[in-house]
């Protein structure tokens, strides 16, 4: 029913003590998240929400067998946490925090490679699935309660809470909703996520939604073009952008013509995906591929 | 954050990048002092964060002191493609053989670094690339790995430089890397690096943009981030910490993402105009809405006021609050409505409706531009959707 997350991942909380860390282990675990430990240097012993806090990632590893990360801590201690987690053997990490450096994140990336780990972001609401987990910040409550058979993958976070919800109103709710991350560098591709929906038997089509800025969506179509042979619904906001300015986080960007909603939809569309010209769109497209949840 | 070009140059040659004598003046007299440390001939270049300067008279050369106190006067308080020019940077003027191109960049595809070097120089490296890409050799490396002196070298060679012009070339690349990484740059640039009649070399040209979210760690780059941006509107979101950018229509949007913000333009210019892209980012206090909803409403004209929010790290209960202030405060008579879904999104429409906002249920943005369109045409104010 999903890729990636499932309700038996052993999952834990990186900044778990800090505000936002708390409130949201209180959410993700309300939702049906198995968190086992949390992870705050100075802090071990403590109690949050339950969850027994641990000073590293090694110690929280070996004492309750956690495998997946979802990191709240600050900006500037990303790629020091990350290195952390990798070398302690955990193979998908989250990582919710924005204005991540990306110096630091063309470094994170190229180890995740090298270990062969998934991370997603930096600043991605983070991955759902529906009706059994969650790691991030993405509202369980705008989901049904089981999970269907659409996969998303956003860029943005709050655009795909929107799209999460106009599938699950067309009749295709859900498996599993991916934040890839809004930034210009990602640490894992999309095209590498589409491979985990093409894998699961559960996932019956996939539903794209990019935005103007990097080559991304591009990249994917070629994969789509040759490998991919479930469905694809793609969406790219950022139509009345203008040129030069960058919206928001920094990956959202046209400058001289690359990266725009037209040759992202144009490579989507020659690879065969079928193209919503809004949100909304989305769902009426998703009702006509006959696919209940 | 774009640096001034005087400020890049001073970072390329303290990392050993051939610049020439330079100095920064503010009046003609000023530029006339500079004379000494500099020596004539001399190139006079505006600071401002513009490209394409040398087309829009924001450089001119002075051979005499007579010449460099008129120009640099007629420079200094002009305006170039709009930006008013407050220091030139007076630099010595070189011969010219042969011009260059050295570029050292953040590749988004590749997740790395690229280092380009271009045989045909001084003119814009996106049109060499479209007309004349074998003139572009590039190579890609991984951070944290470096630029390597072979490295650089052998793009040189593969560029067909030979001796001892290819040695100075790799050095150039290696001094460029190194500052891009050092002032964690998104682009570090030299266009043109000048090859004299005697085989020196000259970068009379020095582009630097800083990674925003690296200035933490950057004490020693200039502080007046905030100045350097334009817009008073986009100057002031900014000083809020968060994303705002003027747009020609007349109605305002409020999201609380950058996709969000980007598809609710989408569905809004189907059938109106939207005034600004504004994106509240994560970080949605009662205080962060009160600002952010006054200052969208600062631009004159406004038809309508669209908020689209949701509550997944934000708090958008506590951010109602603020909202709801506003429209009070500044009795505002425009429609505004809302469609604030997630996380507590009952105590948000129960603060927001209590101010008068027509608020939206459906989770598509569709019905929220349904809603504003009715209510432009005359509809019901406060009823809900």
């Amino acid at each position: 029913m999903s890729i990636l997350l499932n309700r038996k991942t052993r999952v834990l909380v990186q900044g778990i003590t800090g505000k936002i860390g708390q409130a949201q282990t209180k959410w993700m675990l309300e939702y049906g998240t198995k968190i086992v430990a949390g992870v705050t240097p100075g802090r071990g012993g403590a109690v949050i929400e339950g969850v027994p806090v641990f000073d590293s990632v090694a110690e929280a590893v070996k004492g309750t067998g956690a495998e997946a990360s979802v990191f709240f801590v600050p900006a500037r201690s990303v790629k020091d946490t990350v290195f952390e987690t990798l070398e302690a053997g955990i193979k998908l990490v989250v990582v919710v925090t924005e204005h991540v450096p990306v110096h630091d994140t063309m470094e994170m990336r190229a180890e995740a490679r090298r270990v062969g780990a998934t991370l997603l972001g930096p600043t991605t609401p983070g991955i759902l699935t529906v009706g059994e987990a969650k790691m991030g910040i993405i509202p369980g409550n705008l989901f049904p309660k089981t999970g269907g058979r659409a996969g998303v993958i956003s860029r943005s976070g709050t655009l795909a809470y929107e799209v999460g919800g106009i599938l699950a109103k067309a009749n295709a709710a859900p498996s599993t909703v991916v934040g890839m991350g809004a930034d210009p560098v990602v640490l894992t591709d999309l095209a590498d996520l589409l491979r985990f929906f093409a894998a699961d038997p559960q996932t019956d089509f996939v539903t794209i939604v990019g935005e103007v800025g990097g080559i991304q969506e591009e990249l994917a179509a070629e994969y789509i073009a040759t490998d991919f042979k479930k469905p694809v619904i793609a969406y790219i906001a950022g139509r009345h952008t203008p040129e030069g300015k960058r919206m928001g986080h920094a990956g959202a960007i046209v400058q001289r013509g690359m990266g725009s909603v037209e040759s992202k939809v144009k490579a989507l569309e020659k690879a065969g995906a079928l193209i919503a010209r809004t949100p909304a769109e989305i769902g009426t497209i998703a009702q006509t591929l006959g696919i209940r949840s | 954050m774009r640096l001034h070009e005087h400020e890049a140059a001073r970072l390329f040659q303290q990392a050993g990048v051939p610049v020439p004598p330079f100095a920064v003046a503010e009046t003609a007299d000023e530029a006339v002092a500079a004379l000494e440390k500099v020596g004539l001939p001399v190139v006079i270049k505006a600071q401002v964060l513009v490209g394409s300067r040398g087309k829009h008279g924001g450089i001119v050369t002075a051979e005499t002191a007579d010449e460099v106190r008129q120009k640099s006067g007629a420079i200094l308080g002009s305006a170039v493609r709009g930006f008013s020019v407050e220091s030139v940077m007076i630099a010595r003027k070189v011969a010219i053989a042969r011009e260059l191109y050295v570029g050292v960049t953040v590749d988004a595809v590749a997740g790395a670094i690229t280092v380009i070097l271009g045989t045909a120089g001084g003119i814009d490296v996106e049109t060499v690339a479209k007309e004349r890409p074998d003139a572009l050799f590039r190579k890609t490396v991984l951070p944290p790995a470096e630029l390597h002196g072979h490295e650089a070298r052998g793009l040189a060679r593969q560029a067909g430089f030979q001796g001892d012009l290819m040695v100075k070339v790799g050095d150039v690349l290696v001094a460029l890397y190194r500052v891009f990484r050092a002032s964690d740059a998104l682009i570090a640039e030299v266009n043109p690096l000048v090859v004299g009649p005697d085989g020196g070399l000259w970068a009379v040209d020095a582009v630097l943009e800083v990674d925003d979210s690296a200035l933490f760690r950057h004490p020693e780059m200039p502080k007046d981030t905030l100045a350097r941006i334009e817009h008073p509107l986009e100057r002031a979101a900014k000083q809020i910490g968060v994303s705002y950018v003027d747009l020609d229509g007349d109605i305002a949007i409020i999201s609380s993402g950058a996709g969000l913000g980007m598809a609710t333009m989408d569905v809004v210019g189907q059938r109106l105009r939207p005034a600004n892209f504004l994106e509240t980012g994560g970080g949605i206090t009662e205080e962060l809405m009160y600002k952010t909803t006054a200052l969208v409403l600062q631009k004159p004209g406004l038809r309508g006021l669209l908020i689209n929010l949701y509550g997944g790290i934000n708090p958008i209960h506590e951010g109602a609050k603020g909202i709801v202030r506003v429209l009070k405060e500044k009795q505002v008579r425009i429609p505004v409505v809302a469609k604030a879904l997630g996380n507590r999104q009952e105590e948000t429409w129960a603060t927001l409706r209590e101010a008068g906002v027509i608020i939206v249920t459906d989770i598509t943005t569709e019905a929220a531009v349904d809603a504003l369109s009715a209510a432009l045409a005359g509809g019901p104010r406060a009823s809900d959707h």
